[in-house]
């Protein structure tokens, strides 16, 4: 393989790697909002507060798979309470009540997170084993971020089982295409949504601590994949999985090759992205409802 | 004519309020007030949007932003820049935005505006701390000139004294707020209402939507860029941190909120409520966005209509009471 | 003279064909009633008149000229008017605000941002006139939300014919009322549209009988039969597909 060819597939790679992370939170948010109708912008502030609960759990253990089973748990519990606690109750003052009330809690976790961890960078070391390259013809590779595209795998296996062969999840599917519908089929919505919302802060950890050895741990870890993770919600389409899916493994690329070609446009491009796809199609490619 | 009367005595003793307040209080204090008079301004364009036409502007800061930066970019590359042609360029700014992107806002509501303004509002934060060669990036546009008040052979008062600033700044706002008002009184006025209660009906009683939301975005563009003029004029420093970032945005979704969306003046109470909690904060502790965000979390959950929904309800209560005994 | 004039129109939703060649003819000053079952297409058909949706083919003529596929604004500005089957007024502002907006589109106000809408006596007057019309000045400063539903149903109505249009078209305008509301509504309709020429869509036979000159029957998408009541009532086919089931 010629030099130049080695770094698209590099690229590429990268751009998968990062295109999964982004899904793995962005499906949480487009779970929730197609569920429940809230666009929950304190989402990637669990992912970021999964980074700093992995960092304590390092500290303590010393083990980072410890770590990636802790944590994401820890966030997923925190978002349970926000659900049940907050969220439930302004639930039928309507989406601009929630919505703000989102952009409370995610001012909230913010704060309190500089309160408990200061604002400094901590740096997540890498499991052992994870942290070297990989040569594969004629072309180096970091095996971390092949680990990230793996586990991401795995925890989409996971997800599409739970959607697709279990009763939750028929009823979750049912609830993000139909809400009333299920309410008709007198299954308890508010237990499953605190279960869903739940289980996509829970989706949000993994990612941030999976992200955690890359970006390291610090306030504004979640501000570049959050801001993505909308655009990604928001052009996928509302509640739409599979859209979901599909602009977040392509803004994963469209990231890496930007950074590559044109370094200051990229920030800009996904924007450039969004604002386009919405004024032309308002309901994005996949969703079917505002 | 009793009603009249009331309503004269109210604006002196406001105006009298207004005029004697920097000598009351200290330089420290008129500054806060400046800053709260600018926000309250500020906020008031987005209620313009959200309480009257029922879309959530999520990257407000853009027209705030645009108004700030262009003054600050006038005034240091163009010498000699008078004072209100200061001013009107950024509202100039705000409107032009507003303008630019109105044909792709107008086709829509809901989330999807609040999505979209977001998007845009990022968009423009992006670039302009990209392109530090013209907004100086994360460490802005600063040090201009500010302009004296001139009028030839009449008067020409320094506005770099904090003093006269706030006279300035406070006159200039107070003739906003009340165009704002006049505008919302207006037949037009009206009609950006029912867009917000009914847009399907407005259509089908003959008006033209688009071109109606449009020009509510415009005025609401061109007076939030107003707004950010004077914060430029005030602080004679503009970042993209301080204009742009959506942070900028968030406040006066905020104010708006705790003043409540239903009235005009709630903006503005709200913005005087956080300006304050912001001063009892400081004293105590540094985490003012965390105090920030237990006031939205408590007010979402306790007070939806806002302070001055509260009062409303209070003040019935207590005439009810008063009728029954 | 026929005012509205439908020819060979067409309308589906995603390849299901919902309106089926219909030719409709309205003529001027005439009260017009579409029936037809559920499902039959008559909101459809007013929505594709009116300019909620463009028809898929097929062309429509109002007062001679082909509007086809205008915007519900412009078929407003040359003269037609629509109620809702569903009450769709302004629910937070006032019964007077809701008929005033009616009256600034009347007198063209549109843009007008120099003078108080408050202060505009000419409007406030012909506004209150309208409201004591339809008997709701005691219900002036009630938000729309606020008004019993015979009452919203009237100012829904009544917001159709704030405009002064020549041809109204009112989407079932007794749905869901009591036997007495019905009967004030009718009255109302007779009232307030005198002169105008009346498309109404109507389960109600009783008042299609005793309002329409005229009647047209709608069955899957298509024209059954057209003409007046006597005719329609002894017409076979239309028994077959529609009256035989309500029995009337």
């Amino acid at each position: 393989m010629s030099p130049t060819t080695a770094m698209y597939v590099a690229q590429a790679i990268h751009g998968l790697a990062y295109g999964m992370l982004l899904f793995l939170v962005a499906s949480g948010l487009t779970m929730i909002f197609g569920m429940m109708g809230i666009l929950n912008l304190a989402h990637a502030s669990f992912f970021m507060l999964s980074g700093y609960f992995c960092y304590t759990v390092i500290t303590v253990t010393g083990n980072f798979w410890l770590a990636l089973l802790i944590a994401p748990v820890a966030a997923g519990i925190c978002g349970l309470l926000v659900e049940r606690f907050l969220l439930r109750k302004v639930h039928a003052q309507g989406h601009l009540a929630e919505l703000l009330l989102t952009v409370g809690i995610m001012l909230v976790i913010l704060e309190a997170v500089k309160v408990g961890w200061g604002t400094e960078s901590m740096m997540i070391k890498m499991p052992n084993g994870l942290d070297g390259l990989i040569s594969v013809a004629n072309m180096t590779y970091p095996i971390y971020r092949l680990f990230v595209i793996g586990l991401s795998l795995v925890v989409l296996g996971i997800m599409a089982l739970i959607l697709y062969k279990t009763r939750l999840g028929m009823i979750v599917r049912a609830a993000v295409s139909d809400a009333d519908m299920v309410s008709a089929l007198g299954i308890n919505t508010p237990l499953v949504f605190m279960l869903v919302f739940g289980f996509g802060t829970w989706l949000a950890g993994v990612a941030g601590v999976v992200a955690a050895p890359l970006l390291t741990v610090f306030p504004g870890m979640a501000d570049q994949i959050g801001m993505d993770a909308f655009v990604v919600v928001v052009v996928g389409g509302f509640g739409s999985l599979i859209g979901a899916f599909f602009v977040a493994l392509f803004l994963g690329e469209l990231n890496a090759y930007g950074i590559q070609f044109i370094p200051r446009l990229a920030p800009v491009l996904m924007f450039a992205f969004m604002a386009i796809v919405l004024a032309f199609k308002p309901m994005g490619f996949f969703g079917e409802r505002e | 004519m009793r009603n009249n009367l009331s309503r004269w005595i109210y604006w002196v003793v406001g105006l009298v309020i207004l005029a004697i307040y920097p000598q009351v209080v200290g330089i420290y204090y008129t500054n806060v007030f400046v800053g709260f008079a600018i926000f309250g301004l500020y906020a008031v364009t987005l209620n313009l949007l959200l309480g009257y036409m029922g879309v959530l502007s999520f990257g407000h800061a853009m027209f705030f932003g645009a108004g700030a930066y262009s003054t600050a970019l006038a005034l240091t590359h163009i010498q000699g820049f008078p004072l209100l042609p200061a001013l009107l360029v950024g509202g100039l700014a705000g409107a032009m935005l507003a303008l630019i992107l109105c044909p792709l806002l107008v086709r829509v509501s809901g989330t999807a505006f609040a999505m979209l303004t977001l998007a845009f509002g990022q968009l423009i934060f992006v670039i302009a701390l990209k392109y530090r060669e013209v907004t100086g990036g994360e460490d802005g546009v600063g040090g201009y000139p500010i302009p004296s008040f001139n009028i030839p052979g009449v008067v020409s008062i320094d506005m770099t004294d904090q003093i006269n600033f706030y006279y300035f700044a406070v006159t200039v706002i107070i003739v906003c707020l009340w165009l704002l008002w006049f505008y919302t009184k207006t037949p037009f006025g009206s009609l950006v209402v029912g867009v917000r209660d009914n847009a399907m009906r407005i259509d089908y009683l003959g008006f033209k939507l688009p071109q109606t939301k449009a020009v509510n975005l415009i005025v609401s563009g061109c007076f939030a860029g107003i707004a950010g003029a004077i914060y430029a004029l005030f602080q004679n420093l503009v970042s993209t941190l301080g204009v742009l970032d959506i942070g900028t945005s968030f406040a006066p979704i905020l104010m708006a909120y705790i003043g409540g969306l239903g009235s005009f003046f709630g903006p503005i109470v709200g913005s005087a409520i956080l300006h304050l909690l912001e001063d009892v904060t400081f004293r105590i502790t540094e985490q003012i966005e965390l105090v920030n965000g237990l006031v939205f979390i408590l007010v979402v959950l306790f007070a939806p209509m806002g302070i001055v929904g509260l009062l409303r309800q209070a003040k019935a209560k207590w005439f009810h009471k008063e009728k029954v005994s | 003279m026929n005012i509205l004039e439908t020819e060979g129109l067409y309308h589906d939703f995603s390849g299901l064909l919902v309106l089926f060649d219909v030719n409709l003819e309205v003529k001027e000053g005439e009260r017009h009633a579409i029936i037809g079952p559920n499902g039959a297409g008559k909101t459809t058909l007013f929505n594709v008149i009116t300019g909620t949706y463009s028809p898929s083919r097929g062309r429509v003529t109002f007062k001679g000229k082909e509007v086809t596929g205008w915007k519900p604004h412009n078929l407003t500005r040359v003269g037609m008017g629509r109620s809702f089957q569903i009450t769709s007024t302004f629910s937070r502002l006032t019964t007077f605000q809701n008929i005033r907006m009616g009256i600034l589109s009347k007198r063209r106000i549109r843009f007008n941002l120099f003078r108080k809408v408050d202060k505009m006596q000419n409007i406030t007057e012909e506004t209150d006139d309208v409201l004591k019309r339809i008997n709701l000045d005691g219900e002036r400063d009630l938000p729309a939300s606020m008004l019993s539903y015979g009452k919203h149903r009237s100012l829904e109505i009544s917001m159709a014919l704030a405009t002064d249009p020549d041809l109204v078209m009112l989407d079932e305008p007794t749905a869901g009322m009591s036997r007495d509301e019905t009967h004030h509504a009718v009255e109302l309709i007779r009232r307030l549209t005198e002169g105008k020429t009346v498309v109404i869509i109507e389960h109600d036979m009783d008042v299609v009988f005793s309002l329409a000159d005229r009647i047209t029957v709608l069955h899957l998408g298509h024209i059954l039969a057209s003409g007046p009541p006597g005719e329609i009532r002894e017409s076979q086919a239309v028994k077959d597909a529609y009256l035989g089931e309500t029995e009337v």
